[in-house]
């Protein structure tokens, strides 16, 4: 599974970060850094983050990124 | 009716099984003045621009009824970071954060998984194959409790102790006008003072000697933004304490009371549990534990929708309102596990956003995954159930449930 971040949108609530700390992380308060390749074992919690995010700015998914350079 | 009796309805325990067509009379009126001198707002867009809006206070020593809303208090005492504005209420919760998640605690609620599930485990294996089961003493309450008082570090048990005193509190929410307030809110105080004591007596033994809880780790670790004051800790300690208690069991309690009501989501969920994320959001859309914020107040004149909201008046954000309003969500009454675009106020928006909001989720995902696989088969026995008291953090008092027939 492959997950993009809309970082226009993303306004550092970090719901992520809670859920899902080896795929998000907090770089300072707000700047958050992610793994876009997502690995099997975290693939439960990627979802529930995606879930949770206050403004929806996490895509999951096999095609998520795709057409992006 | 006129809509100045709104709050009055709303509040009136009668109205505590369904206020969902109250708030839907008040998103045709926008802003709605009340006798009191109150203001409510009930639509999604109006309560967002607020909710982000630096004008509108959560210290209601901005009120112009401050002195009598606050009587009895000591005004040098500290105050939670929730009553607070910028930039205490930021460096408190900074403070606070910084032993909780990130970026600083990044795992800490992720290594809370194992230990949640167990304490559902527990509680659910402990449901036997008792017939009758009331969802809210036998699994919902125990639960969270567990949970808040394991990671803040509260022995097993005081927990009946710090209940009691939690209950007085949320009593204070409750605006039901046959009640009298005052008295009320000084219950609700004493209760409040009286946890704030314990848990400034368990952070002092922490302190002399340490240990890996939240509470200990609040007592002991100096940050850059320094440390917590004595006062400071009891009030921060308190309020995680009760928020950590009093919505997250109405959060579970509600989403088996709406799968009990919604037989195909139930089925849904059972067949497919990667849908459960999902599936909590919609429930803190449809049926959120907290209902509406009533303690901010304009510092300016702020023009809402085409009415002036005076500086220093009570302005009440009803959030469970703004959850159905049909401008913002299709087809708002309807609960849709799989909902998409679901930005909900559940959790509220913006600097005040629900601290324990990862908690409360985790919690109960895991709380109904447990639950509906052990459960088998069952329907609700009551149906509207009897309520708590409080309008604002709104839940069954108790959810009595019978097993066989009904949905597997």
């Amino acid at each position: 599974m492959r997950v993009v971040v809309d970082l226009n949108r993303c306004q550092g609530y970090a719901q992520c970060a809670f859920l899902a700390p080896r795929v998000f992380e907090l770089h300072g308060e707000e700047a958050l850094l992610y793994t876009p390749a997502v690995p099997n074992d975290q693939r439960e919690r990627v979802l529930q983050a995606v879930a949770a995010c206050p403004v929806q700015a996490i895509t999951a998914g096999e095609q998520a990124g795709a057409g992006e350079l | 009716m006129s809509t100045d009796t709104l709050f009055r309805r709303i509040t009136d325990y009668a109205n505590r099984p369904d206020p969902y067509p109250l708030y839907a009379e008040l998103r045709e009126h926008g802003v709605a003045r009340q006798e009191d001198g109150a203001f409510l707002v009930g639509t999604y867009d109006e309560i967002t621009a607020l909710l982000h809006d630096p004008r509108v206070s959560s210290d209601v020593r901005n009120r112009d009824d401050a002195e009598e809303l606050l009587a009895g208090e000591d005004p040098a005492a500290p105050r939670s970071f929730i009553a607070l504005d910028d930039p205490e209420h930021d460096r408190l919760r900074r403070l606070a954060m910084r032993r909780f998640g990130p970026p600083h605690t990044p795992g800490r609620i992720d290594a809370l998984r194992q230990d949640i599930t167990a304490i559902a485990e527990d509680l659910a294996r402990g449901l036997g194959e008792k017939q009758h089961i009331d969802i809210v003493d036998d699994f919902a309450f125990p639960l969270p409790v567990a949970v808040i008082c394991r990671l803040l570090g509260v022995p097993g048990e005081d927990v009946p102790q710090v209940h009691e005193w939690a209950d007085a509190v949320v009593a204070g929410l409750d605006f039901s006008p046959e009640e009298e307030p005052a008295e009320r809110r000084r219950t609700a105080l004493q209760a409040r003072q009286a946890m704030g004591v314990y848990l400034g007596e368990l952070a002092r033994t922490r302190r002399e000697r340490p240990t890996g809880d939240l509470l200990s780790q609040l007592a002991n670790e100096d940050g850059p933004d320094g440390r917590l004051t004595d006062g400071e800790l009891m009030s921060t300690a308190t309020l995680l304490l009760i928020a950590g208690h009093e919505t997250t069991v109405n959060l579970i309690t509600n989403g088996v009371l709406t799968l009990g009501r919604h037989p195909e989501a139930l089925q849904r969920l059972c067949d497919d549990p990667e849908l459960m994320p999902r599936a909590v959001e919609e429930l803190l859309r449809f049926e959120p534990p907290v209902q509406f914020l009533p303690q901010r107040t304009p510092l300016a004149d702020i023009e809402v929708a085409g009415v002036t909201v005076p500086k220093g008046a009570p302005l009440i954000l009803v959030l469970a309102s703004g959850n159905r309003d049909p401008l913002r969500f299709p087809e708002p009454d309807r609960f849709r596990p799989d909902r998409e675009d679901n930005q909900h106020l559940g959790f509220g928006s913006g600097v005040h956003s629900c601290f324990g909001a990862p908690l409360a989720r985790l919690e109960t995902q895991i709380a109904l995954t447990v639950l509906l696989r052990r459960l088998g088969s069952w329907r609700l026995l009551a149906d509207p159930p009897e309520y708590r008291r409080s309008p604002v953090l709104r839940g069954p008092r108790h959810l009595p449930v019978e097993r066989g027939g009904g949905v597997s």
